[in-house]
């Protein structure tokens, strides 16, 4: 008798965790957006500061200077990218998408390719618009890519190619958000979701319209 | 009567899991999906996860199909927000446990696509396993989010 009130409560608890399991586990915690985290590059402490660039884009050269009004959402990857690339291109086309439409278009989504030898404009202009159509892909020389990276705080580093002269790119993974008045507001670490990031770009629009 | 019987076969080749497991394989296979890329990528990925329902550890060791001129186990290392990516000799699947190859972590990767993948396309892929087991898969293209089939068509016009 003992035993069975015993197991009867023993499986009261179980079911009780098991509910409580089923409502509230979350195995993958929402990461809060975090504040600009420098990579390599930057000497310690040192915020980017980003900052205009000209770079070379589907129809040639393109300006950060010419998406003043716009809140300008940066991404620092290559297309040779299996993995990192397309998954985080996938989730700013889909906060991109879940924008209203008069938010959408008060944003300019850019992929800066670090891998300016195997991404010209060409192929950015045949890779970018798979994952949103307002994506733009930029390339430049190497020099030029550099700066920019290092202004926002982004870095990478080509690896050594294989006998078939494949090369992957190691590179920071973040989402480089720019207020509408062309000032870096700060970045989304990588992997950000949809939802933190169009939470972002309603942060900048709405600062923005309050100036 | 053979042409019903071969239908019938056929239908029941059609109906396969994706995950198709030797009967004596305590290895299984599930979620399997090749990435699809944009056009002019030579490259891809297969994720998935594998099951080890054995009470020994098991690793992956090889990963082999004909749509790429190569294919290589790799991982992703993390370091500071800076993607490492780099390939690895073989992905532990531990005894009774699961081995899960997803972004950010392990993955098949595909390199030098032989030609462009198409969605919904099932690509050929041979597993081989330290117990000298080895498993042929044919894994459906998808697209990289699955939330992304979801997406609503962009605003006509405007861009």
């Amino acid at each position: 008798m003992r035993t069975n009130r015993f197991l009867i409560a023993l499986i009261a608890l179980l079911a009780a965790a098991l509910l409580y399991l089923a409502a509230f586990w979350e195995p993958l915690p929402q990461r809060p957006v975090e504040k600009i985290v420098p990579h390599g590059q930057l000497p310690p402490g040192t915020a980017p500061a980003g900052g205009d660039f000209v770079l070379q884009g589907p129809q040639g050269r393109v300006a950060l200077a010419d998406y003043r009004g716009k809140v300008v959402l940066i991404y620092f990857g290559y297309t040779w990218c299996p993995d990192v690339c397309p998954t985080s291109l996938s989730l700013l086309a889909q906060a991109i998408a879940d924008l209203e439409p008069a938010e959408r278009e008060r944003v300019q989504a850019i992929f800066i390719s670090v891998d300016p030898e195997r991404d010209t404009p060409a192929r950015l202009k045949e890779y970018a618009p798979f994952f949103h159509p307002a994506l733009i892909g930029l390339s430049g020389s190497r020099e030029q890519i550099a700066a920019v990276a290092t202004a926002y705080g982004s870095s990478y580093q080509k690896q050594p190619a294989n006998a078939e002269g494949n090369y992957a790119v190691d590179h920071s993974s973040a989402t480089y958000v720019v207020d509408p008045q062309g000032r870096l507001a700060g970045s989304l670490p990588h992997a950000a979701s949809p939802a933190q990031i169009v939470a972002f770009v309603r942060q900048q629009l709405a600062a923005a319209n309050t100036r | 009567m053979p042409a019903q019987l071969s239908a019938l076969a056929l239908a029941a080749l059609l109906v396969l899991p994706v995950a198709v497991t030797a009967a004596d394989s305590n290895l299984v296979v599930s979620d399997a999906y090749v990435r699809l890329m944009p056009p002019g990528t030579t490259t891809s990925l297969a994720f998935m996860s594998i099951s080890n329902r054995s009470g020994s550890d098991r690793r992956l060791l090889q990963a082999a199909s004909p749509v790429a001129r190569t294919v290589e186990l790799h991982t992703h290392i993390d370091d500071h927000g800076v993607m490492r990516m780099r390939q690895v000799a073989a992905i532990d699947i531990p005894a009774g446990g699961r081995a899960e190859l997803r972004s950010g972590g392990y993955h098949v990767m595909l390199i030098g696509l032989r030609q462009p993948l198409q969605e919904g396309e099932r690509v050929p892929l041979t597993l081989r396993f330290d117990d000298g087991s080895t498993q042929k898969l044919e894994v459906p293209v998808r697209r990289p989010q699955p939330a992304l089939a979801a997406e609503p068509p962009a605003a006509p016009g405007k861009h």
